[in-house]
C-alpha cells in the first residue's frame, strides 16, 4: 500500500458561537485547511470527502455530509458521513487515509463539525449521553460523566492514584489551553480550583470534565505524489490503528482500561514501526481527566497503575519528556464531538510544522493522536511524523 | 380450609413527623398520627406490593411457582385504567392461574382477603393490599395520607379466618376520589362522618359471633389515629386491643392496607385472636375474626426523617416534570423484551462455555459463541464493582424529575452471583436516602422500583439499596 500524507489542516476556534451555523463553521475550517497547504493547491483536486458528526440536536441527521460540502462548493464527489460518537473525527481521518492508501483517491477531505451550545436546556439534556449503552447503562441514570466516574471509582480503588492526580491533569491541560487561541476554555486553573470544583458525578467534579463546544476542523490527506507536489512540509501518516469495544462499560472485563485503546495503539505502533518512546508528543482523548491517565497505561507510556507518576513528575507537561495535549486537550481546547478527532490532527499539523506559537513542543517530529468514542466502544489512533523524520 | 400461611409487609423508609406540618401550616390535622410513611419518587402501590409480596412468600417459605391466585387491592393505582396484575405477577416471579384487582374503596384490602380465602382451593395464593393516597396539601386527608403494603400468603397451614360479617350504609362523602383526580377528599361534615364510620363498623363487628371482651388485637381501618377508638366506644371491646396492633400512628393512613397491616402486627406479636375490620367510604365494612399464628416478615421501620420542603419535593408538588423529548429513546416493545431481566434479573448461561451473560443476548461475553443461553435467575444480593453518585444536573432526562424530587442517586455496576457459581456484571441504579453512600466492594440488595415514565407508560424494574446484612 502506498503512503498517505497530511497536507493541510484548519479549524475554527472551539467555543460557543451563537452567530454561527454548522455549515458556516465547517466552511471556516475547510477554507483554513485548503489555505494551509500552500503552493497554489486547488480545491478542485479534492476527489472525496468524509464528514464526521454525531448530529447533536438533530439539526441534519440525514445527509449532513453533503449538506456541508455543498455549502463550500464541493460538488459531485463521493461524500460519506461517519458516525462513531466522539471518535467520529478520528474515524473520518482513518477512512480518508484508507481511500488514499488504496489508490481509490488522491486527495481526500476529512472534516468534522458539531454545534452543541445552541439548544434549549431540555433538548440538551436529551442529547447528552446518547452514545452510552442506551437500554441498560443509560437507564441506570448515567450520562458520560457517570460512566467515566464509574471507571474513576474503580481506578482510584485499585491504584495508588488519588483524585489530586486527576486534578493535576486538568491543571496541565488548562495551562496548555491558555496558550491556544482556539481553545474553548483558554485560561489556566490552579490545583485548588480543580480540587474544589462542584461534584458532577463522584469522584469527578466540574474540572474533571471537558466542556460541550461548537466547532469544526478539517484536514486534507493526499498521496505521496500529490503531497510532494503541493506541500513543502508534508506529514506522513505513519501508523493507523482502530478497534471496536463493548459499548456498555458493564459488558467489559475491565473498568480500569479501555481494551479498544490497547488494540488500536498496538496496530498504529506496529504500522509505524515505533514505540511510545519515539513520540515527541501526543494528543490524547481526555474527555474526563481519568481518561488521560487510562490512556497513558493503555498506550504503553507507563506500566499499569503508574499513570499518576507521569502527571506527578511532569513527564507529560509541555516541557516534559512526553508532552500530552499541548493543545489543551478536550478538557481545555473543547469537545465539539464530530470535530474533536480531526481537531487533534490540526494540532499535530501545527506542531510538526513548528507553528504552534507559545505552546510549541520543541523539536516535535513525531506525534500520536488518540480518539475515543463513547466510553470505549470505538477508538482510533494515528501516528504522524514529519517527512524528514522518517 | 385455606389459611393465612404467612404475612409480609412493607412501608417506605421515609418519614415525616406531624410537627413538620405544624411548623408549615400552624396545625397538623391528623389526630393520632405521630409520623407517616412517605413513598419515594420511584415508589408507588405496585412497587410496594412487590416488596410486601416477596416478604410474604419468604415468611411462609413458599416458592413463587406455587402461587396460583393473586389478588391486588389498592385505591391509588398508578393508572386509572390498565391491568396491573401481569406486571405485579412478573415482578414477584409468579405465574398465577387467576388474578383479581380490588379497588373502589379502602375496604378493598379485606375484600381481597375474603375473595382469596373463598377462591384458593389447594395450592397457594397471594393477597396484597398497597396504598399511598394523597390529598390537597391544605386538606386534612393529605396530613393523614401515609403509605404501606401488606401481603398475605394463603395456603394449607397457618391462621384461620373463623368468622366474617359485612355491613353497608348509604353514607357517601366520607372518603372518595373524583374521576380524573389524584386527590382523595372528604366533605368534612364531622358529626355525619364520624357517625357513618361508627355505625358501619359496629354493624359489621356485631355480626360476628364472638365475645368481644376477650379480643386482644383489633385491626380496625384507620383513616386517622382517632376514628378506630371512636368507633368502638360503647362496644365491649378494650381500646388497648386497637392500640396493640395499630400502625397508623407511625405510617399514617395506609388505605386498603390498613387493616391487614394491623393483622401483620398482631401476628408478629403472636396474638392469636385478631379482629380485622376493613372500611370503605360510601360506606361498607367487612369484619373478620382471625385465629392462630402465621410467620411474618415485616419491613415497616422508618430510616429517614424528611422536613416539609423535602416532603413536597418527594410528592412532586414543587417540580415541573420531565423535559421535552428527543435524543435516545427506548420503545415500549423494546422495554417489554427485557422484562425478564428488569423484573427478575434473569441472566443467561452460555451453552458453550457456561459463563453468565447479562442481558442474555448476542455473543457470549467470555467465549464469543453465538449459541443459546439457558435462563438463570441471579441472586438478590451483589457486590459493587464501580459506582458514581450523580449530582443535580448530571442525570439523563429520564431521571431528571426523579432527581429533582428525591435528590442524588448513585449508579453502579454490580456483580450478581448466579445460582450455581459464577457472577455477572449488571448496571443498576442505587437508591440512596438520608446521606447514605456506597463504595466499591459494598454489598447491595435488589428492590423493585419505578425506573421511569415516558408517554404515560411507567417502566418498572430493579434498583439496588445498601444490603441489610453485612458482606
Amino acid at each position: 500500500m502506498r503512503d498517505a500524507y497530511l497536507i493541510g489542516a484548519g479549524q475554527t476556534a472551539f467555543g460557543a458561537f451563537p452567530d454561527e451555523s454548522y455549515r458556516s463553521l465547517f466552511a471556516e475550517a475547510y477554507e483554513k485547511a485548503v489555505e494551509s497547504v500552500g503552493n497554489g493547491f486547488d480545491s478542485e483536486s479534492i476527489d472525496e470527502a468524509v464528514v464526521a458528526t454525531l448530529g447533536v440536536g438533530g439539526r441534519q441527521l440525514g445527509l449532513p455530509g453533503p449538506a456541508v460540502t455543498e455549502h463550500v462548493g464541493l460538488h459531485n464527489v463521493p461524500c460519506t458521513r461517519v458516525e462513531n460518537a466522539c471518535a467520529a473525527g478520528g474515524s473520518a481521518v482513518r477512512t480518508a487515509v484508507q481511500a488514499v492508501k488504496s489508490g481509490m483517491a488522491d486527495v481526500v477531505l476529512a472534516g468534522g463539525v458539531e454545534v452543541m451550545t445552541d439548544m434549549s436546556g431540555d433538548v440538551t439534556k436529551y442529547w447528552l449521553g446518547v452514545s452510552g449503552e442506551t437500554e441498560w447503562e443509560r437507564l441506570t441514570g448515567t450520562t458520560f460523566s457517570g460512566v467515566y466516574a464509574q471507571m474513576a471509582s474503580a481506578y482510584l480503588e485499585s491504584t495508588e492514584a488519588t483524585h489530586d492526580h486527576l486534578s493535576q491533569v486538568a491543571v496541565k491541560n488548562h495551562a496548555n489551553g491558555a496558550e491556544n487561541p482556539d481553545a474553548h476554555l483558554n485560561f489556566g486553573c490552579s490545583l485548588d480550583d480543580a480540587r474544589s470544583a462542584p461534584t458532577v458525578a463522584s469522584p469527578l467534579n466540574l474540572y474533571d470534565c471537558c466542556p460541550t463546544s461548537d466547532g469544526a476542523a478539517a484536514i486534507l490527506i493526499a498521496s505521496e505524489e500529490v503531497a510532494k507536489d503541493v506541500s513543502n512540509e508534508p506529514i506522513r501518516v505513519a501508523g493507523v490503528g482502530s478497534a471496536s469495544g463493548r459499548v456498555g462499560l458493564f459488558q467489559r472485563d475491565t473498568y480500569t482500561s479501555i481494551p479498544a485503546t490497547i488494540e488500536a495503539g498496538r496496530q498504529a505502533f506496529e504500522m509505524a514501526e515505533v514505540g511510545p518512546s519515539a513520540l515527541d508528543f501526543a494528543e490524547l482523548h481526555d474527555c474526563f481527566t481519568v481518561a488521560e491517565l487510562l490512556a497513558y497505561e493503555d498506550l504503553g507510556f507507563c506500566d499499569r497503575g503508574e499513570a499518576y507518576t507521569l502527571i506527578e513528575d511532569g513527564v507529560t507537561a509541555l516541557d516534559g519528556d512526553l508532552p500530552v495535549n499541548p493543545s489543551g486537550g478536550l478538557k481545555s481546547k473543547g469537545h465539539p464531538i464530530g470535530a474533536t478527532g480531526t481537531g487533534q490532527l490540526v494540532e499535530v499539523f501545527k506542531q510538526l510544522r513548528g507553528r504552534a506559537g507559545s505552546r510549541q513542543v520543541d523539536g516535535a517530529r513525531r506525534a500520536l493522536t488518540h480518539n475515543v468514542g463513547g466510553s470505549g466502544g470505538a477508538v482510533v489512533v494515528h501516528v504522524l511524523e514529519s517527512a524528514v523524520a522518517a | 380450609m385455606t389459611r393465612i400461611a404467612g404475612v409480609g409487609a412493607y412501608a417506605p423508609s421515609l418519614r415525616i413527623g406531624g410537627e413538620e406540618f405544624e411548623a408549615a401550616w400552624g396545625a397538623f390535622d391528623a389526630p393520632g398520627i405521630e409520623t407517616k410513611a412517605v413513598p419515594d419518587a420511584d415508589e408507588d402501590p405496585l412497587t410496594m406490593a412487590a416488596e410486601a409480596g416477596r416478604r410474604a412468600m419468604n415468611a411462609g417459605e413458599t416458592p413463587p411457582d406455587q402461587i396460583n391466585w393473586l389478588g391486588f387491592a389498592t385505591t391509588t393505582p398508578p393508572v386509572e385504567e390498565g391491568d396491573l396484575l401481569p406486571r405485579l405477577s412478573s415482578l414477584l416471579g409468579i405465574e398465577p392461574e387467576l388474578t383479581a384487582h380490588f379497588g373502589g374503596s379502602t375496604r378493598a384490602g379485606t375484600q381481597a382477603l375474603v375473595t382469596g380465602l373463598e377462591t384458593v382451593d389447594g395450592g397457594a395464593g397471594l393477597v396484597i393490599a398497597a396504598d399511598c393516597s394523597r390529598g390537597a396539601p391544605d386538606h386534612p386527608e393529605e396530613h393523614a395520607a401515609g403509605a404501606g403494603a401488606a401481603a398475605i400468603l394463603l395456603g394449607a397451614d397457618g391462621a384461620a379466618v373463623v368468622e366474617r360479617s359485612d355491613s353497608g350504609t348509604v353514607t357517601p362523602g366520607l372518603r372518595f376520589r373524583r374521576r380524573g383526580s389524584e386527590q382523595t377528599e372528604r366533605l368534612g361534615v364531622t358529626a355525619y362522618e364520624r357517625s357513618a364510620f361508627r355505625e358501619t363498623v359496629v354493624e359489621a363487628i356485631e355480626g360476628l359471633d364472638v365475645e368481644l371482651s376477650a379480643i386482644e388485637a383489633a385491626a380496625i381501618q384507620a383513616p386517622d389515629g382517632g376514628l378506630p377508638y371512636r368507633a368502638i366506644r360503647g362496644l365491649d371491646l378494650d381500646a388497648e386491643a386497637v392500640g396493640a396492633v395499630e400502625t397508623v400512628s407511625a405510617l399514617g393512613d395506609t388505605g386498603a392496607a390498613s387493616p391487614l397491616l394491623g393483622l401483620a402486627s398482631a401476628l408478629e406479636r403472636d396474638l392469636d385472636r385478631t379482629l380485622v375490620v376493613g372500611f370503605g367510604g360510601g360506606s361498607g365494612a367487612t369484619a373478620l375474626l382471625v385465629e392462630g399464628n402465621a410467620p411474618v416478615e415485616l419491613a415497616l421501620d422508618g430510616e429517614v426523617d424528611l422536613d416539609y420542603p423535602a416532603y413536597l419535593r418527594r410528592r412532586g408538588e414543587l417540580t415541573s416534570g420531565p423535559p421535552e423529548g428527543g435524543g435516545a429513546y427506548v420503545s415500549v416493545p423494546t422495554w417489554v423484551r427485557s422484562v425478564p431481566q428488569r423484573h427478575q434479573r434473569i441472566a443467561g448461561r452460555c451453552a458453550d462455555c457456561g459463563s453468565l451473560g447479562f442481558p442474555p443476548e448476542g455473543a457470549c461475553p467470555d467465549c464469543g459463541a453465538l449459541g443459546d443461553y439457558a435462563p438463570v435467575a441471579l441472586d438478590r444480593t451483589g457486590t459493587v464493582e464501580a459506582v458514581t453518585e450523580i449530582s443535580q444536573g448530571g442525570a439523563p432526562p429520564e431521571f431528571i424529575e426523579q432527581q429533582a424530587r428525591s435528590g442524588s442517586y448513585a449508579s453502579a455496576i454490580v456483580a450478581f452471583d448466579g445460582p450455581a457459581g459464577g457472577s455477572v456484571s449488571v448496571p443498576a441504579q442505587v437508591v440512596l436516602v438520608g446521606g447514605q453512600s456506597v463504595a466499591v466492594g459494598d454489598r447491595v440488595d435488589a428492590v423493585v422500583r419505578r425506573i421511569y415514565t415516558q408517554e404515560g407508560v411507567t417502566r418498572y424494574g430493579f434498583k439496588v439499596v445498601p444490603a441489610e446484612a453485612g458482606p
